[in-house]
């Protein structure tokens, strides 16, 4: 542990050096220090109150806060869900269950963990705690992969949102559906294929032998400080690029077809926007082709900036650089297969 | 910084967390600047279960002996060694995987919506972001059948339907009929027009795109004031939609200052 003291990049590992790291969120050390950090925080906001909030009036600053702080708030309600969720799956749902209602093989389990994800209304922020908490509960990995995968772009209320968005193309809901699903699968068995263990660390959680309800308190207070940070961070960059890349510079690149497929794929990468929202933005981009659109659909809820930053943060940095541009490269080449053969 | 870890400040940024959530969405109308009407009961509650846990746990870790149910045993449980050795082996390999050290960090950043909250109070979407995103606003395709407008005098419409009608009515519904349009003022780069302009958002700020009504025959009002525009449609020349963008226009008639409505958004 001693490389870790002196880390730089870590400030507070002096501090949580003899407490077991992912045992944040429980109690540590002495019990009763005053909490100087928060106390800190307050003092400066108290202060920035009434000194700087005068001044930050430019307006491309209050875009980019109007953008950020929307992304945050919007994003909290299906996180906070999806971590108690997850926390009632590990308090409440016995490990036995999973193993009786997922087919034993984990190859034929992988199809089946993605059909299910079109049972969980929600979008991408929910699935990731949920997920976790099915590792944690000991269904396969590849499985709990799957579900992640599916579950934000194939329940039924993205599936409504997206028929309302393109009246009169049913195909385009039906193509959603399948590629999403497509997607899903195949990465859930390359990874049963080539994944290997130790890039993905079950996510280890409190395991306190208190009541079911302190024991589910632990569990969300413990993924919601972990989740709730990397949220932050996907919604501070989203909001950047938001406010930095003009939409018209896209227009211009629309015209090139496959260039198209790979740049709405791209803009689904840094907008971030929720899976019950895209298909209204996707059909608003009227210069581009109903294949790069679907794309655009596809892509999103798999992979984008603020998922990137949850998925590192629950699962390690090891697994999102290998996970994300997996998933990114299959979910570009399944959708333009299906725009080719149904659009 | 010793009590950065601390229990009682990871509860106390959930609760701070929790307040401002419910401060924008229990207590007032600003949550309308950043997501749909419908949203407030999950705020509400969000914002409430956040409290909750933050409280709770506040009890526990301040009550001795009780508090955290098993925690000092179990920490040293052989799953979270393993779990530490892991760590530790694939940071040796150089990938850095950063989740056990990186949850206290990262969590500290919950506080950065908070601070924007208070500090730069973010307005709804206004002229900044409208004059940035010129892409043209998706046909009102679900509207197929457009209802006669009936009554006297100016009808009030969200700029929404005006631009539906203006494109995409057969029936040219708006000739000759006064309509009165609310929105915020956007400056054109054409001399003689501005825009009275209304953002549409599906979920939240971040998918919004305008929707401009190119307004002519009055003086532009200062950027992003709120106003009630009056005015007659003026029919487009072309039969076929131009490549390019371009916007219905208004001859207005009459203009009136107006309040920043509490639903910004259309």
């Amino acid at each position: 542990m001693s490389e870790l003291r002196t880390d730089p990049r870590n400030p507070w590992a002096d501090e949580d050096g003899t407490v077991p790291p992912d045992s944040w969120g429980r109690g540590t050390g002495p019990k009763h220090t005053l909490p100087w950090g928060f106390a800190l925080v307050v003092v400066l906001l108290v202060v920035g109150r009434f000194t700087l909030a005068p001044h930050l009036t430019a307006p491309a600053l209050q875009t980019w806060a109007t953008i950020f702080v929307a992304i945050c708030v919007q994003a909290l309600p299906f996180l906070v869900f999806g971590v108690a969720l997850s926390a009632a799956i590990t308090a409440f749902v016995p490990a036995s269950f999973w193993t009786r209602a997922l087919p034993r093989h984990p190859a034929a389990a992988v199809p089946v963990a993605g059909m299910a994800g079109a049972v969980l209304p929600g979008c991408e922020c929910a699935s990731v705690p949920v997920a976790s908490g099915l590792m944690a509960r000991g269904v396969p990995p590849a499985a709990a992969l799957a579900f992640l995968l599916a579950s934000p772009a194939i329940n039924p209320i993205v599936l409504v949102a997206t028929a309302v968005a393109f009246p009169g193309q049913p195909l385009m809901v039906v193509s959603r559906f399948g590629a999403s699903l497509a997607v899903a699968v195949l990465v859930g068995w390359l990874w049963l294929r080539f994944g290997r263990s130790e890039w993905l660390p079950i996510p280890s959680r409190p395991h306190g032998d208190g009541p079911k309800w302190a024991r589910f308190g632990e569990a969300m207070r413990h993924d919601l400080l972990h989740a709730g940070g990397f949220l932050i961070v996907g919604g501070l960059a989203a909001a950047t690029l938001n406010v930095m890349v003009p939409r018209e510079w896209l227009a211009a690149l629309a015209e090139v077809p496959w260039l198209a497929v790979v740049v709405m794929a791209l803009l689904a990468v840094l907008l971030s926007i929720c899976s019950e929202a895209d298909a209204f933005v996707a059909a608003s981009m009227t210069a581009f082709s109903p294949t790069a659109k679907l794309a655009f659909l596809v892509v999103g809820p798999m992979v984008d900036l603020k998922l990137i930053a949850l998925q590192a943060g629950t699962f390690g940095r090891a697994f999102a650089l290998r996970f994300v541009p997996l998933t990114f490269v299959l979910a570009v080449l399944v959708s333009t297969l299906f725009g080719w053969l149904l659009l | 910084m010793a009590a950065a870890v601390n229990r009682v400040t990871q509860n106390l940024v959930l609760i701070m967390l929790g307040c401002a959530v419910l401060r924008i969405s229990a207590f007032s109308t600003t949550y309308l600047n950043y997501v749909k009407p419908g949203f407030r009961p999950f705020l509400i509650g969000a914002g409430a279960v956040l409290m909750i846990l933050g409280v709770a746990g506040l009890i526990q870790a301040w009550r001795p002996g009780k508090g955290s149910p098993g925690a000092e045993g179990h920490d040293r449980s052989p799953e979270h060694g393993q779990g530490r050795e892991r760590a530790r082996h694939s940071r040796d390999q150089g990938h850095g995987h950063d989740h056990a050290h990186g949850g206290p960090r990262v969590a500290w950043l919950m506080c950065l919506p908070v601070f924007a909250i208070f500090m730069i109070a973010p307005p709804a979407l206004g002229s900044f972001a409208a004059a940035r995103s010129e892409t043209p606003p998706p046909r009102s395709q679900a509207l197929t059948a457009f209802t006669p407008l009936s009554g006297d005098g100016p009808v009030d419409m969200p700029i929404g339907e005006f631009i539906g009608r203006a494109w995409d009515d057969d029936s040219r519904s708006l000739t000759g009929r006064a309509v009165r349009l609310t929105g915020f003022v956007v400056p054109s780069k054409k001399k003689g027009q501005w825009y009275v302009t209304r953002m549409q958002i599906a979920c939240c700020a971040a998918d919004a795109f305008p929707l401009k009504v190119a307004v002519k025959g009055i003086q532009a009002p200062p950027p992003d004031t709120w106003v009630e525009v009056t005015g007659t449609w003026i029919p487009q020349t072309f039969g076929k939609m131009p490549n390019g963008v371009v916007y219905p226009q208004l001859s207005g008639t009459d203009l009136m200052k107006v309040d920043t409505p509490d639903e910004p958004y259309e």
